[in-house]
């Protein structure tokens, strides 16, 4: 088999890994080719808008596992091929050397046995740093059930590891991951934690671990739950989201018409503001098992807490300011940093970049509301005036800044 | 009535000109900067060229960045390689901001001057960020690499710098077809050539990964999500003539 029907096959095995972060590395070297930059670069975009930041391909598609939302799974009928780790590393240099890439995502299903795949994935990452004195970026994945030596060797070489979640529930995993555990999740994870916190250049861009969304029932609360739970207890850096597309009909999967994007934006913004903005799981799960899909989860919050509005801009703590929807962290930081010289209005909000669409309903400038009465509005009036202006754009089909809210913020989850 | 000063179209050229126009002691009002070889002489004009000279304008850079901080002095940089109309004369009025305000003079959004280059400056930053991604490298004959672009601002140096520290073990060559300048790194420095022209032809393994990359590409996207419009909102076509993956 050639080298472009293995990119093929491998490639496209891989494109369901959502993780394309290249940022935020460490790692102290001084040698060779290539280099890492803090802020990540997007190298391209594809059709379906989704940046290409790495080369993300699995070593191979051989699997001896049998998941049940996974098209690699032993019992499907597909073109399996396998890479060595020369190829690999040919391929990751010519890429990066031509600027189509900022490094390697590696990922593998597991052939032979779970150490076999790990120990192929190191000797691949091996021949990348030493022989080809590669220094960019490289995100490896932790296999389950993989000797902890193994992992803590390649580990030593990576920016990022990660091991993949998969379900939110250990229910739901024992479901459709037949040969998975949970604790074949969690020991490695915890592991690399650990390492990562006694040892340098070990991980030094941190971990990250992905969930499916929507093949099974579990809800929203559930979910952020977990993840609030993951970056507590496992330092992670990010928590991943992917809708479920359909790849196989299985009657353990939760019939999936379309992959639910919409829900999985909202679970990335709730997952913002509780990684970002000091919010729990507790505060936006109050009464429901899910996010609303009509508004953010931001203005979900406010909506059912009005007493806390309006705020005043000119005096509100950060804390305050940075839980007013249409307030982010960077406009904040701003309104604070400005203040100091002169009393902020409407004006001068709109130029510090305060989307004042949403922020109008609760905030006073010196006293002054945006316009007269708004702030006696009622939450389901506010509601209605935020999402029907959505809906309104959408039948005008100025779908393209519709889009762009939606979407821009998929990977990023900024609100 | 205008006092034009002009000046040799370089970034010292233009510190060392506005090093001159502030120490004399003109009406801010009527001074106007302009590129030497595109200035067009106007009847009432007293047209002034100042020469460049590289003390005054180091003198300029330090005094500028003593005040503020090297932040601010890089937008001063990458406002004047935007293609703004009238950014020199921005540029003298913003660098007297700055002398007199200091780092403050980030709270003076209010003001057109402070907007202007902070306008300029953003674009020109925008440009570089995705140029690192979306620059493409061929290999040429003698295993040299070699990336065309045309991009809207003159941003060739600090893209050139970008690359030095990422493909630093590679011979290569950055051209802007549409200034016809290049860039050559030959692994120890950067020489930056005004006026040239070059025809390469790819190596013997350039068609091979053209071909791997253009397969991956296709192959990564997901069908069920396909959102074009998105795609070309992150990667405008004004980048595609020279993408592979686009071509």
């Amino acid at each position: 088999m050639d080298i472009l029907e293995k990119l093929q096959i491998l490639g496209a095995a891989a494109k369901y890994d959502v993780s394309c972060a290249s940022s935020g590395s460490k790692r102290e070297v001084n040698y060779g080719i290539g280099s890492t930059f803090t802020a990540g670069i997007c190298h391209s975009w594809t059709d379906d808008g989704r940046c290409i930041s790495l080369l993300k391909i699995l070593f191979t598609n051989e699997c001896i596992f049998d998941c049940a939302y996974c098209i690699n799974r032993k019992s499907n009928d597909i073109k399996r091929a396998t890479f060595t780790p020369h190829e690999v590393a040919e391929l990751t240099m010519n890429f990066y050397k031509r600027n189509y890439i900022e490094g390697l995502f590696l990922s593998s299903a597991i052939k032979n046995s779970p150490d076999w795949t790990m120990e192929m994935l190191y000797k691949t990452v091996y021949l990348l740093r030493h022989k080809y004195q590669f220094n960019g970026y490289i995100h490896v994945k932790a296999i389950p059930y993989a000797s902890l030596d193994l992992i803590r060797k390649t580990g030593f070489l990576a920016d990022r590891m990660s091991v993949n979640i998969e379900l939110p529930s250990e229910k739901s995993l024992k479901l459709l991951c037949p040969n998975k555990t949970k604790e074949s999740i969690l020991k490695p994870m915890e592991f690399i934690t650990r390492v990562g916190e006694e040892e340098r250049n070990f991980v030094s861009a941190g971990q990250s671990t992905q969930m499916i969304i929507g093949a099974t029932e579990d809800s929203d609360r559930k979910i952020i739950t977990l993840s609030q739970h993951l970056y507590k207890k496992f330092k992670l850096k990010r928590v991943y989201y992917s809708a479920y597309t359909p790849v196989n009909d299985d009657p353990r999967i939760l019939k999936v018409e379309k992959p639910p994007l919409l829900r999985e934006h909202r679970l990335y913004q709730a997952d913002w503001l509780i990684r970002v903005y000091n919010f729990t799981a507790e505060e936006l799960f109050e009464k429901d098992e899910n996010l609303d899909l009509e508004v953010d989860p931001k203005v979900m919050w406010a909506l059912r807490h009005l007493d806390k509005f309006p705020v005043e801009v000119n005096k509100a703590s950060y804390e305050e300011l940075i839980r007013v929807p249409g307030i982010g962290i960077k406009s904040a930081r701003r309104i604070i940093k400005n203040r100091v010289f002169h009393s902020l209005d409407f004006d001068d909000l709109k130029k510090i970049g305060v989307v004042l669409k949403r922020a109008k309903f609760f905030i006073t400038c010196n006293g002054k509301t945006y316009e007269r009465h708004l702030i006696d509005l009622q939450p389901e009036k506010i509601k209605l005036q935020l999402t029907e202006k959505a809906a309104a754009q959408q039948r005008m089909q100025q779908l393209s800044f519709f889009d762009k809210e939606i979407f821009t913020s998929v990977i990023t989850g900024e609100i | 009535m205008y006092n034009v000063f002009l000046y040799d179209g370089t970034f010292d050229g233009l510190l060392t000109c506005i090093d001159e126009i502030l120490s004399t002691h003109i009406n801010e009002d009527e001074v106007v900067i302009v590129e030497k070889d595109k200035y067009q002489p106007m009847f009432f004009d007293k047209p002034i060229y100042v020469t460049l000279d590289k003390n005054r304008s180091q003198e300029l850079r330090q005094k500028v960045i003593n005040v503020s901080d090297k932040m601010i002095f890089k937008k001063i940089y990458y406002c004047f390689l935007s293609e703004s109309q009238n950014k020199e004369t921005y540029i003298y009025k913003y660098i007297k901001l700055v002398l007199k305000h200091g780092k403050k003079v980030k709270y003076l959004y209010h003001d057109d001057v402070v907007n202007f280059v902070e306008k300029a400056s953003k674009n020109v930053s925008r440009e570089i960020g995705k140029y690192m991604g979306l620059m493409r490298f061929n290999e040429i004959k003698g295993g040299v690499l070699y990336a065309q672009f045309e991009p809207t601002n003159d941003i060739l140096v600090p893209i050139s710098y970008f690359f030095r520290e990422r493909l630093k073990s590679f011979k290569w060559i950055i051209h802007d077809k549409k200034r016809s300048k290049l860039s050559i790194y030959d692994t120890r420095m950067i020489k930056f050539l005004n006026g040239m022209n070059l025809n390469a032809s790819f190596s013997d393994n350039e068609n091979l990964y053209q071909k791997l990359w253009k397969l991956y590409f296709k192959t990564m996207a997901i069908e069920e999500r396909k959102n074009l419009k998105l795609q070309r909102q992150n990667m405008p076509k004004k980048y595609w003539k020279y993408l592979i993956e686009k071509n």
